[in-house]
Formats: C-alpha cells, structure tokens, sequence
C-alpha cells in the first residue's frame, strides 16, 4: 500500500478532520488506490511529450485579473450574520476558548 | 405569456414536480415549492424573454428563497445571505426558480449517490443512477417535470447525467458565466451548467445566465451569448473525430449511436475528419489531483465556526473543526479532502500537483492543435457507458471516477462542450458530445440544433 493507515492520520490532521480509527485501513486502502492510479502522471510526459517537464501550468479564464476600483463598498447581506453562523454575539462568532488549540493533537 | 398563464404554469409546475418526488430529486419541501413558485409566477416581469419557465436549481447555487445545502448535512438547513448571479439574472429575465435539486455532496460524485439525503434515481429505471453530480436536475427535466434546470459542472456533472438520462446539458466556456454564489469545489474548473429538456430550451437558459459579472473576476467581460438560428443544414462545418474518444472497450451500442450520429452531420453536409488528442487518457489522473486539491483548499471554510452546522460538546478550537468536519462530511468528500491534502503536501507537491499541472497544459495544446487545423467542433460519446446500476460503482472510487473520462477534458481546458441524446441502448439514453472552441458555444449551438432535429426525425420515420 502507497498511503499507510499513520500516514492517513497525519494527512487528516492537515485537514483538520476526525477520522475514526477504525476506519483508518480502509481509507489507506482506498486512498492507495487513488494515488497508485493518479502515479501514471510520473510516467507521462517526462522530455517526451511537446513540452515535458518545462510545460507552463494551464490556468484557464482571462489572461490577467481584472482589478475593481480601491474603494470600500461591502456587498449588502439579504439577511443577518447571526441568521446563518452556528453561534454569534455581539458582532463576533462564538468559538471554544482558544488557549488549548496548539497542541495540534486530538484531544477527543 | 399572459399573468394568468404564468401562474398556470406556477401550478401545473408544482404538481408535476409533486408528482416525481419518488426519484428523490428535489430537496425543497411540494408546500414550499408550491408557495414559491405561486408568488415568483404574480411578481414575474412579463417582458423578460423566460416569462413563466420554471427552472431547478442544483442546491449548491446559493438562492434566498430555499435552504443551500451541498447536500451535505453539515450546511443542512443553510440559508446563504445573498443569491448567486445566474439566479438574479434568471429572476431578471421573468423565469420561476422551482426549488433546489438533489446532487452528490459539494457537486463530488458521478452518479448522485453521495448526497447525504439520499440517492437520487433514474426517471426509466428506478434500480440505476441518473448520472451526476447534477443528478436531480437531471432527473426532474427527464421526467419533464421542468424543462430546465441548473446544474454546475467540476469534471462532467451536467453533461454526463444529461446523457444517462436522455436530455441536453450544456457547459460553457471558463469565464462565460458567473460563478458568484455557486459553492466553490475546484475553483479553476466549476461552472454552472444547464440542463435542457431539448437544445433550445437548454440553449435559451444559457443565454440568460451568461455574460459579464463585476462580482467574479474570472467572468469574463463579455456580452451574453446570442442565440444563433436552427440552421436547414451544416456546410461549412468541419467536425473533428478524436480516435481516443472511441476505444476498443467502448459499449457497442454508444458506438453505434455515435456512428449514426456521425452518419447524420455527413448528411446536413458537415464535413468530418478523423483527428487525435493524444493526452486524453492522462485527463483523469490529472483531474484526480487538481480537482481534490482545489477541494481540500476550498473547504477549508466549513469549519463549524462562521455557518453551517457544528459539532456539540466540544472543548477546544482544534477539536471544533476536527469534529465537525469529520461528522458533517460523507464518505466521499472526506476522501477528496485527503487526497487532495496529500497531493500537495510537503514532499508529494512536485510528484503529483506539479505534474498534473504540466500535463493540463499538454491537454489544452491537444485541443488548440486540432482547431489551429481548421476544425470547428469536435465530436465523440459523452460517457463510455449507458446510466450504471446504482450500488455499481460504489466500493472502487476510481471506476467511479472513469466514468467522466470523456468529459473531464473540457473541464481541464476550460473550453465549452455540450450533450444531447443521440439514441437509446435497451431503452437507456445515450448522450453524444459536441466540444467546442473557447466562447464560441454559439456553433456548438448550432451543429446540435440541426443534429437534434435530425435524430428526431430519424426516430420518428
């Protein structure tokens, strides 16, 4: 297996998204599959195909960002911020205190 | 269309979509749906050129009238505070939006089974998938409940279930229309899409929503699309056969579809010439890094503190984006979200980002050498496949992603590409592709106009 069951743990931590342990060898699994799939990019192009290695990255849309006139005009809310956030009070979104968050490890 | 005939059609909408709520297509409530439609149909401007067309939303378009839920369960319930262009822009031209459609959580799935409200079934045979992510909207227009309906398009999510189910889908050109309130999924790649009952109901929605938008800087400024006119025949047009498109395991009865389909553009006068696009096998590993990627990046916002739902009993901040994205996510966004984080995670970037990037370049140089040759559209099957048995693809996410194989092309090259039905395998829908040169859906338009109307007539002789 390409992506081993520690290395899902690690990767899920990045994305700051629980993952059940058990369900750890079945997401090594199907994420090997995946990558060993997508791993036949490495074997494409090289110096062979027009453009190999040195290719531009393609960005598709226009060929230089527009920029919008420097002035403040926020874009008016059909309804209020409390009407959509899970917790909110007096102009701020309410979250658990942040004094335990840099330990960068699960604490549930 | 008099007032009164709107509001007919308002209600004849409602009960038709009441009507198919066994396919699980619709997420918005009959009631509401009714109650929407009613009051949009006496407050509709009667000069605008969809006065009284009811048309589906996919319910990743933020709209103020209904909930936008991604069909996931972590923005189950979510009202977004503004509406997305293309629907302001609908509303402007007097059309009645008819209640959010069902689609594969965050628009990431080819069959609409990954919605967290349940799958979505085909309209002909209940045990198969309608295609997706645009499933419901798929599957309301097929089971001619609306005659239009938005869809979004990462990968093939409009084109591939129009061509499950038998009615058109159209993706535009990169930058053609607004993406301003459609929930973003890979940036470089999402557009809303439109699915059609027939080309020019499809066509005329197109027209609507296109064109310029100060709030998205990747819209281009450029005016609306003109519709252009059912053409008597196609001289003048040269149409490009990719050989790629066509392979040995191709299902015997969508070859045969498209060779008849080929026949009939010989016969409108087209002329057809065999061409190559030689990196179309790489297409989907390398949407299946970029578009993960862009996702992981993306999401990133969901995450319990400023909307959507939230994970109870927490205790710490880590622990709050932890578990709500964890419990709020399904199974196949989660592993969208780790893939794509480990694709561009330290050590892995330059393996597999880098090259997928080098090898998106190579893919729109296939398509720029094919019409700096002189050809106007190219032609090829939509899927390798009729609509599959739902459950089907379900345990090997790769077999599931082959199923975009012929569509995830145009999405990596931004140039605009459209299905339509071109025959029926034991009674399934085939879709048939036209793929076109970038903002030039106009002769896309067209070629499949005159296309239409000759399968139709074929069919009916």
């Amino acid at each position: 297996m390409s992506v081993t069951p520690e290395e899902v743990r690690q990767i899920a931590r990045l994305a700051e998204l629980s993952v059940d342990e058990e369900h750890l060898p079945e997401l090594a699994a199907q994420m090997s599959r995946i990558v060993d799939y997508v791993a036949q990019l490495a074997e494409a192009g090289g110096g062979g195909a027009a453009g190999g290695d040195h290719a531009k990255p393609f960005i598709p849309g226009p060929d230089a960002v527009k920029l919008r006139p420097d002035v403040v005009a926020p874009q008016p809310l059909e309804g209020k911020v409390a009407d959509f956030a899970p917790a909110f009070r007096d102009g701020f979104f309410l979250v658990p205190k942040l004094g335990a968050f840099d330990t960068g490890e699960e604490t549930a | 269309m008099t007032g009164l005939e709107a509001l007919t059609v308002a209600k004849a909408t409602a009960t038709r979509l009441s009507k198919v709520r066994r396919l699980n297509a619709l997420l918005t409530p009959a009631t509401t749906v009714r109650k929407a439609l009613v009051a949009q149909a006496k407050a509709a401007h009667p000069s605008g050129v969809l006065y009284g067309m009811p048309v589906a939303v996919k319910d990743n378009i933020c709209t103020l009238e209904f909930p936008t839920t991604c069909g996931s369960k972590l923005l189950e319930g979510y009202r977004s505070p503004y509406e997305a262009t293309v629907i302001t822009k609908l509303k402007a031209a007097g059309a009645l939006i008819a209640g959010k459609a069902n689609l594969d959580e965050f628009a990431m799935g080819s069959s609409t089974e990954h919605s967290a409200f349940g799958r979505v079934l085909h309209p002909l045979d209940r045990t198969r998938v309608p295609g997706g992510s645009s499933g419901g909207s798929a599957a309301l227009v097929a089971a001619g409940a609306v005659p239009a309906a938005l869809g979004s398009e990462t990968g093939g999510s409009v084109r591939q279930p129009a061509a499950f189910c038998g009615v058109v889908g159209i993706k535009p050109t990169y930058g053609r229309v607004s993406r301003y309130g459609l929930v973003a999924f890979g940036s470089s790649l999402d557009q809303v899409g439109v699915l059609g009952r027939s080309v020019h109901d499809a066509a005329r929605v197109f027209s609507v929503i296109s064109g310029r938008d100060a709030r998205d800087n990747t819209c281009e400024d450029r005016d609306p699309l003109r519709l252009p006119t059912v053409p008597e025949r196609l001289e003048g047009f040269v149409i490009g056969i990719p050989k790629e498109y066509f392979p040995v395991d191709l299902h015997p009865g969508v070859r045969r579809a498209c060779d008849r389909a080929i026949r009939a553009l010989k016969d409108l006068g087209a002329a057809v010439r065999d061409v190559s696009l030689p990196h179309t096998a790489y297409a989907i590993p390398t949407y299946y890094v970029i578009a993960p990627a862009e996702a992981s990046s993306n999401l990133a916002r969901f995450d319990g503190v400023r909307y959507g739902n939230r994970a109870e009993g927490v205790t710490t901040l880590a622990d709050l984006y932890r578990r709500t994205r964890g419990a709020g996510f399904g199974a196949e966004v989660r592993r969208r979200i780790l893939v794509g984080t480990y694709v561009l995670s330290s050590g892995y970037y330059d393996a597999y980002y880098r090259k997928a990037q080098q090898m998106r370049a190579l893919l729109a140089q296939d398509f720029r050498n094919v019409f700096d040759r002189g050809v106007d559209l190219i032609f090829t099957p939509t899927t390798p496949t009729t609509a599959f048995k739902a459950g089907e693809r379900t345990k090997d996410p790769v077999a599931m992603y082959l199923a975009d194989c012929f569509t995830a092309p145009a999405n990596l090259t931004g140039v605009p590409a459209m299905s339509l039905p071109i025959g029926r395998v034991k009674g399934l829908p085939v879709g048939g592709q036209f793929i076109g040169q970038p903002f030039l859906e106009d002769d896309m338009i067209e070629a499949a106009y005159a296309l239409e109307r000759a399968i139709s007539a074929t069919e009916e002789a």
